[in-house]
């Protein structure tokens, strides 16, 4: 057994990816969604078409919720760096400490200064300025997004650095920050965000045709959504094998824990290009126990060749492999996500080739608009998954090839660390089930009570619209107004 | 000696960070503790209206002045990893019942407003939920002020033992904590958790004065409220500096040796100053009150880091030990000084936005 699957080591790695796999659940839309409210705002106003600012004010409320409860979780993530793995943070403190540094700070003080102004700001500043606000949601959430896989990635392949008096040091800041998995790894991650967004937006539209409310307003959303999407989710495909082939080349044991791939050779000496559909990978960790096998997939996977030679786990000691479970079917399961998703991108699209994509003709097909629903949860599910595969295939590692998980965890007893699990799973599913239960509100009260963009400079009305865009807060005043009135 | 090598750059400029290490703590303190302290004030409101007034009165800048504690977490990390990885790690329980304070407050902002039947259950969800924070955050610096052990070698060694797993090949010359996970628990570091919850609750109730109408039922039992905790916090500080006087011989020295003139004058000003808050909110200049209020917590602050200097954390970490190599320090000054005078006037204009006057009844029917 590798040191890493030990208790203390295996209970510290359970705290620190329960609340990592917490928080995933809500950036993700914070950074798809901000671009998408800025294409509707741009859209309203370059047509003037009412409907684009009703969507886009509904859908803003639901974008609120999500990045509260994104920023709840999110302080806890940035103490644990230092809480849960101290020898960790502090080795990788000269490149991986900055970064995060630079993630705070610049993430924190810009976005949350133009998210105050994209939600409150209706009607208080000019059409223009709130527009600039919300751009500046999209390229401050994407920033950040940016920053934190520099950092991630730099932990699968840690280019630029040198180790000197047990700290990595920078040696060139280009080779570090633009490391080999950052280059794909970085598009993977942030066109999932806009795909998860592009899917609660025809989520959204699937349940509300399906339920006959505000029907014409979401076909409209409809059509441009699955338009996107028949770009976006192939694009996301051919990005998942490029950094495949990254992977393949830089973490071959991460690979080979993908594929179950156990041995390079075949025992008649010849190269194992054998593709696992699934596979039971034995206790000792160095063959299947059972396993489904076509031939020649797995080189033309990662080499692109018939016979290309697949570098398999035996080629490792033992105590440098992963463990083949988690990664083998959290990668399949997000793989069939992937491609999941591209069907109901053209499923959709050929309904539209044949003029099928108004009210009327899609509410004679529910089982398409319950696809539509189901699909936007399946998102978050291949998020979660390739987090898990890119994660868990990386060990024993922290620091790839560097610095091993256990030499990097933090200083502490396993009743601690069973006390941490247990109350962050309280915690973090009272936040995730508040937040499921505001959205179902949301979304119950739908459109119909988001009043004209008309309104928007007419005070009196305006007041109304804002106290109930910040989930209800108080209207933040610019504020003295509303108050004085009050006062007379 | 070179003014230009590297080993002097670098040590400046980590000493520069040392200082927006401060500036980012006390901001948090000074704008963060007024909405902690108002929460601890709705521990004791009798009914749930008045917890929503309290509540409502902040909604609007809450999460700004509490994002000056990820930037103070970022700044740690980005200049002091070292201090960063080993303190958060001795102080982990109090840090996570902060954490948990903090988010159940979040989530309370969130629901109070929309629940009907567990209206209750949130409020005091907020109120707790901000007890825990001050409180937590005054032992986490009690604890830190007395410095934690700490060796070379692997952190795990002792829990990996404990369970059957031996490991003696890693070498690394980085200082880690070392210690129990209950060493920051003490008679001093208990007491200043109660110390930050008194000066909490009297920049609450400062807060209150000035956020609400006079003759409104929060503004006149913040008044009462203020005037008692004010007696309370006044006992706090001179405890505090007798019981850091007795206990830590880094404090004692430098406050008694040829300088003790300059630490003189400035408990002077302090008490100036606490003198003006108190004399303002007497003559109900309420808005005035708070600031010098807020003036003294700078005050103090200010003489704390003095005192701590050269060190992040007194006998454990001195700023030269802990800051990040020449090239990691200039790299971050470069490119995140710049953000801090953003930063504060962002956070000024927030405030500034949702300044004015609420009254109970008011406040809970925008609520």
């Amino acid at each position: 057994m590798v040191i890493e699957n030990s208790l203390p080591i295996l209970l510290s790695r359970l705290d620190f990816a329960w609340i990592t796999s917490m928080h995933i659940l809500w950036t993700p839309m914070t950074i798809g969604m901000s671009w998408l409210l800025f294409i509707m705002e741009v859209a309203w106003l370059r047509t003037g078409d009412e409907r684009w600012y009703k969507i886009n004010r509904f859908v803003e409320k639901i974008f609120i919720i999500n990045f509260g409860a994104g920023v709840a979780t999110g302080v806890t993530m940035e103490m644990a760096f230092g809480i849960l793995y101290g020898p960790f943070s502090q080795a990788v403190g000269p490149f991986f400490g900055n970064i995060l540094g630079f993630e705070t700070i610049t993430a924190f003080m810009y976005e949350a200064g133009f998210i105050g102004l994209m939600v409150f700001g209706w009607g208080k500043i000019s059409k223009g300025m709130h527009l600039f606000a919300t751009f500046n949601v999209g390229l401050s959430s994407s920033l950040s997004a940016m920053w934190i896989l520099v950092a991630n990635s730099w932990m699968q392949t840690p280019d630029g650095i040198f180790l000197k008096n047990g700290l990595f040091q920078v040696k060139n800041w280009w080779q570090a920050i633009f490391n080999d998995n950052f280059q794909w790894g970085f598009p993977h991650m942030w066109v999932a965000c806009v795909e998860l967004a592009l899917f609660a937006l025809v989520g959204l539209s699937g349940f509300f045709i399906l339920k006959n409310r505000n029907a014409d307003l979401f076909t409209k959303l409809l059509k441009p959504t699955l338009l996107a999407l028949i770009i976006v989710t192939p694009v996301q495909i051919f990005i998942g094998d490029s950094i495949g082939r990254v992977v393949a080349q830089t973490q071959p044991t991460s690979l080979a824990a993908m594929e179950g791939h156990y041995h390079t050779y075949l025992p008649d000496g010849k190269v194992n290009t054998g593709w696992h559909l699934i596979a039971i990978p034995n206790a000792k960790n160095d063959g299947n126990v059972f396993a489904i096998t076509i031939p020649h997939v797995l080189s033309l996977l990662e080499t692109h060749t018939l016979n290309g030679k697949v570098t398999g786990m035996d080629s490792f000691p033992a105590k440098d492999r992963p463990d083949v479970w988690v990664p083998f079917y959290s990668f399949r399961v997000m793989v069939a996500i992937g491609f999941f998703l591209f069907f109901i991108a053209i499923w959709g699209n050929w309904l539209r080739l044949r003029g099928k994509l108004n009210a009327t003709e899609l509410r004679k097909r529910p089982w398409f608009l319950r696809a539509l629903v189901f699909s936007a949860f399946l998102p978050y599910l291949a998020i979660w998954c390739g987090w898990w595969t890119r994660e868990i295939g990386r060990q024993p590692w922290v620091v790839n090839g560097l610095m091993r998980t256990y030499q990097g965890a933090s200083h502490m007893p396993v009743a601690m660390e069973i006390i941490w699990f247990v109350g962050y799973i309280i915690f973090e599913l009272a936040v995730w089930s508040g937040s499921w239960y505001f959205f179902t509100r949301v979304i119950k009260k739908g459109v119909d009570d988001i009043p004209d963009s008309s309104t928007l400079f007419d005070h009196d009305h305006a007041d109304d619209a804002d106290v109930k865009a910040g989930g209800g807060h108080v209207t933040p005043t610019f504020a003295s107004k509303p108050m004085l009135r009050s006062d007379r | 000696m070179d003014i230009l090598s590297i080993g002097r750059i670098a040590g400046t400029l980590s000493t520069w960070w040392w200082l927006l290490l401060s500036l980012a703590f006390f901001l948090y303190i000074a704008t963060d503790g007024t909405d902690l302290g108002a929460g601890i004030f709705a521990l004791f409101s009798k009914d749930e209206e008045e917890r929503g007034a309290i509540m409502a009165s902040m909604a609007g800048m809450w999460d700004g002045n509490e994002s000056w504690l990820v930037v103070a977490g970022g700044v740690l990390f980005g200049a002091f990893p070292l201090v960063y990885g080993s303190a958060f790690n001795y102080l982990m329980i109090p840090l996570m019942f902060a954490l948990w304070g903090i988010i159940a407050r979040a989530v309370a902002f969130e629901f109070h407003i929309h629940a009907k039947k567990s209206k209750r259950f949130w409020g005091w969800a907020f109120a707790v939920g901000s007890l825990f924070p001050t409180f937590f955050a005054g032992v986490a610096l009690g604890a830190t002020l007395q410095g934690f052990p700490m060796k070379s070698g692997l952190a795990m060694q002792s829990a990996l033992a404990a369970h059957g797993v031996n490991v003696h090949d890693y070498m690394t010359p980085v200082m880690h904590f070392s210690g129990g996970i209950l060493d920051f628990l003490t008679p001093f570091s208990i007491w200043t958790g109660v110390g930050a919850v008194i000066a909490a609750s009297l920049a609450g109730g400062l807060y209150l004065c000035a956020r609400f109408i006079p003759g409104d039922p929060i503004h006149e039992r913040a008044r009462s409220w203020t005037n008692v905790v004010s007696l309370l916090a006044l006992a706090a500080i001179v405890i505090t500096l007798i019981w850091s006087y007795a206990i830590f011989p880094w404090a004692s020295a430098k406050w008694t040796g040829s300088d003790w003139w300059v630490w003189l004058i400035w408990f002077v000003i302090v008490l100036i100053f606490a003198f003006k808050s108190s004399t303002n909110h007497s003559a109900r200049r309420d808005f005035s009150a708070m600031m010098w209020g807020i003036g003294v917590v700078a005050l103090l602050w200010a003489a704390m880091w003095a005192t701590i200097f050269p060190y992040v954390v007194p006998n454990t970490w001195t700023i030269v030990q802990a800051a990040n190599p020449a090239d990691s320090i200039a790299v971050f000054t470069l490119f995140m000084t710049g953000f801090f005078p953003i930063m504060i006037m962002y956070n000024w204009y927030q405030i500034w936005v949702f300044r004015g006057r609420f009254s109970k009844k008011m406040a809970y029917g925008a609520h």
